[in-house]
């Protein structure tokens, strides 16, 4: 009997070897690409595993797939076999909320699950620019986070406990409801971040946290990232830690412009600055931000009230993509995008990336996580132009290799995916590899799990047209 | 879904002519996903927003069509929901029908496809259906319509052969403005431009007949119509939505309170594509209570029925419109739209709150009819 066929007897009509299907599989948000043989759209653990077992009996690479709204390729079956898309897999199994956790399966999408938890006073804090598409499993397989990370930590400050799909089709779980546990290596974080190269993860216990019942919105431009990076310094200094602390260059301001005249925005580059509480506590914190900021600043002001503050933060998050209003004939591509650096650093980092976007004669915009270092920077090219995807590659390199000699990581919560495995080898030491690849190989003996990923091995070939 | 094609068709290679850069507006971020109405149905990427551009990038660079190809492309209802959430700015139906026009004038198309081409250039009408336009005229009403007027009430096929007391309304409210009728209406285009075919031929006699009637203004109840009459037709005269009309008019009417209250569902081809969210808004709030519904205006989810999808995929199409009928607020008494096709699909998804045209509820409010 066929692959195909014995895919049948385990999920029925769920399976796809169309070429039309594979092709509309065969990437995510970056630009790596990998035709996969099968889509498998499984809706149970029980078919997980006998997908897991039955790929491993054949040896065909398996590829866990969320929403595939990852920008690094690790959804893309870079190797061919079959690509799991657990979006399928997608119940709130429990709102276990006097124990403050939820059981989900991975296919949960993050704004559903913070729609279900709103009325009851608890969120689900890790937040991407991608909160209304991208699921649960694909958070926690790039231990993915967002901007109110810099107060509540990314999401593997929530993952109590994961159902695990081993290389051989075995399930184990690796927690507990327990909110701490000292017992034994802590499996739960190997696997948080781990990019569907361990196990497929087919259920997740998360904790939650309590909803602020008041927030805030401090917005301070200045005029240049050092001005900026010194407010942020003197703010955490006095003792306030914002729920976000977000950096927007002049390009971002005049791209969020473009999208929404409306919106109310500072000139020039700016910080937001979230403070979230009871009433009377943020408005302190706000004052005390704008006190702070104001010697420094060109302009402070503070959001009028809820709906002006989310509009703000709702175009925020879809910035990423929106270059293209600015100038039609652009479009963002997402290479060098995720890189971070120790906070005190993010300066000279924006330094640099002036200094290639003009090397490169690329524009960028430049936006992120300035509380922890996280900076997006957005090359946008017109695509139809060969040269300018030449000068894109080099450019990404640059920043890639700017962030590592400045201390930093070439990922900060997108993951390494296949488009950034070459820098793997530049970020960590043959030891640290050594012990990646050890635990690899002990998992995942036969390599079957999303091979081709995290650049541990000698990659194998792959159309990245990326990094 | 079959393929109505011959072997060679399938099997050849063809370049189309989508415009490049439209479709690398796109950068697959997949905020479509979230909105999608066939996707969220159907779940497989192929049938959604991003995966149809993936789809139309691949035929441009060489991709033979086949089954699978069609029915990504045909399963979208045009609702153009993803286009309004894009946040790069793309605008995929127009890719999905430029996709499909490509592939139909090759002569690749469904058996749907090819089965309203033919019905549609057949009769002049949707259904195929042979029986006389103005039938729900009497033979004096049809002999008294005048030649010249300054405004036309364009009735659409859906009106005209199986909703003819809406027609029958909207008209008996139209006409004291000087309004006529076409003699020799016959179907807008909408389904055939929608689904990638021709449809000159109708589009001519339609504005043969507009222009001897001397027509400044075109007047329509149905959505699909209105945007086929504003965007695929020459910009030659002005074209109202009814409810724009009533709106306009509303004073004029002599309307009494119904004291019920009722939700609105927007059509998408009036809402979104052309903007029309406030008058229809205004004229029930003159007779009625409104409750929206909980996605609305821009974000209201589409019917399931546009795009050919009623045609083409019945099963999906009531699918859609199921999930719409979850959006409605409790308590209503009746659900009104602006489309006799959102209506139809509506009713046919087994609504249990009634489910009526605007001009049905302004006609209970008429004081003297």
């Amino acid at each position: 009997m066929d692959l195909i066929d014995k895919l049948r007897e385990i999920v029925g009509e769920r399976v796809s070897a169309a070429p039309t299907e594979r092709l509309c599989y065969s990437s995510d948000a970056s630009q790596v690409k990998g035709m996969p043989d099968y889509v498998v759209r499984p809706i149970s653990t029980e078919e997980v595993s006998k997908v897991v077992a039955l790929a491993a009996d054949f040896s065909v690479p398996v590829t866990a797939r969320g929403a595939g709204t990852g920008l690094a390729g690790g959804a893309v079956a870079v190797c061919g076999g079959i690509v799991l898309d657990m979006s399928g897999m997608n119940r709130i199994l429990e709102m276990d909320l006097a124990n403050l956790q939820v059981i989900v399966e991975p296919g949960v999408v993050q704004a559903r699950l913070n729609e279900a938890l709103k009325p009851h006073g608890f969120f689900f804090p890790p937040d991407p620019g991608s909160s209304a598409i991208c699921t649960i499993g694909g958070l926690i397989a790039n231990n993915g986070s967002g901007m109110r990370c810099v107060k509540y930590g990314t999401t593997k400050s929530y993952v109590l406990d994961l159902e695990v799909v081993l290389a051989d089709g075995r399930v184990i779980r690796t927690g507990s409801r327990m909110l701490k546990s000292a017992a034994g290596y802590d499996l739960t974080r190997l696997f948080i971040g781990s990019e569907g190269t361990l196990g497929i993860i087919t259920k997740a216990g998360l904790r939650v946290m309590p909803l602020p019942k008041a927030r805030r919105l401090v917005m301070a431009s200045f005029e240049d990232a050092e001005a900026a990076g010194r407010a942020v310094a003197k703010t955490f200094a006095s003792g306030i830690v914002p729920s976000a602390c977000e950096i927007l260059d002049r390009t971002t301001i005049a791209v969020l412009r473009r999208c929404d005249p409306n919106l109310v925005l500072p000139e020039g580059d700016v910080i937001l600055f979230e403070v979230d509480g009871t009433k009377g506590s943020t408005k302190e914190s706000a004052e005390e931000i704008a006190r702070i900021c104001s010697p420094i600043a060109a302009e402070v002001m503070i959001a009028s009230g809820e709906k002006e503050m989310e509009e703000i933060w709702e175009a925020r998050r879809l910035v990423g993509a929106a270059v293209s209003r600015l100038d039609p004939t652009k479009s963002r591509i997402y290479v060098g995008e995720d890189v971070g650096v120790p906070i005190k650093m993010i300066p000279a980092l924006i330094r640099e990336i002036g200094e290639i976007s003009e090397r490169f004669d690329l524009p960028a915009m430049k936006y992120g996580h300035i509380g922890d270092g996280n900076l997006h920077v957005a090359l946008f090219i017109d695509v139809l132009d060969e040269d300018e995807w030449t000068r894109l590659e080099a450019a990404a390199d640059a920043i890639h290799r700017a962030a590592i000699r400045l201390g930093g990581t070439v990922s900060s919560e997108h993951g390494i995916g296949a488009a950034r495995a070459g820098y793997m080898k530049m970020q960590w030491d043959e030891g640290t590899l050594s012990v990646m690849r050890s635990i690899k190989k002990a998992l995942d003996p036969k390599g079957i799990l999303n091979p081709g990923k995290l650049g541990l091995f000698e990659s194998p070939s792959s159309s990245s047209g990326g990094d | 879904m079959t393929l109505a094609l011959t072997k060679t068709a399938i099997e050849m290679k063809t370049k189309t002519k989508i415009d490049p850069r439209a479709i690398e507006m796109c950068v697959r971020c997949g905020t479509c996903r979230s909105v999608c109405p066939a996707f969220e149905v159907l779940g497989w990427e192929s049938r959604n927003t991003r995966g149809r551009i993936m789809v139309a990038k691949a035929l441009r660079e060489g991709l033979a069509p086949d089954s699978d190809v069609l029915d990504s492309l045909n399963t979208c209802t045009t609702c153009g929901i993803c286009a309004a959430k894009c946040p790069a700015g793309a605008n995929p139906p127009v890719i999905v029908q430029e996709a499909r026009r490509s592939l139909v004038a090759k002569g690749v198309m469904t058996e749907a496809q090819a089965g309203l081409s033919g019905k549609v250039n057949a009769s002049g009408n949707t259904f195929g259906e042979k029986a006389e336009r103005l039938g729900w005229l009497s033979d004096a009403e049809v002999a008294g319509l005048k030649e010249r007027a300054d405004r036309v009430y364009f009735v659409g096929c859906l009106d005209s052969y199986r909703y003819p007391e809406v027609a029958k309304k909207t008209f008996n409210l139209l006409k004291r403005f000087d309004v006529t009728l076409l003699p020799d209406e016959v179907c807008c285009g909408s389904p055939l431009i929608r689904t990638g075919s021709e449809a000159r031929g109708l589009v001519d006699r339609n504005l043969e007949q507009i222009k001897r009637i001397g027509a400044k203004t075109v007047i329509t109840g149905c959505a699909g119509c209105y945007s086929t009459l504003k965007k695929d037709y020459p910009p030659d005269f002005k074209v109202l939505s009814v409810p724009e009309f009533l709106a306009e008019h509303i004073s004029e009417l002599d309307l009494k309170p119904l004291e019920i209250s009722v939700t609105y569902h927007d059509p998408c081809h009036l809402g979104r594509h052309n903007g029309i969210f406030d008058p229809p808004r205004e004229v029930i709030k003159s007779i009625s209570d409104l409750v929206e519904m909980r996605a609305s205006r821009e974000n209201a989810r589409c019917c399931g029925g546009g795009g050919g999808v009623r045609a083409g995929y019945p099963d999906l199409s009531l699918k859609i419109a199921k999930r719409r009928l979850l959006d409605v607020p409790s308590g209503v008494d009746a659900i009104v739209s602006c489309c006799p096709l959102c209506i139809r699909n509506l009713r046919d998804a087994g609504s249990e709150i009634e489910v009526v045209d605007l001009v049905d509820l302004v006609g209970r409010a008429i004081r003297s009819p």
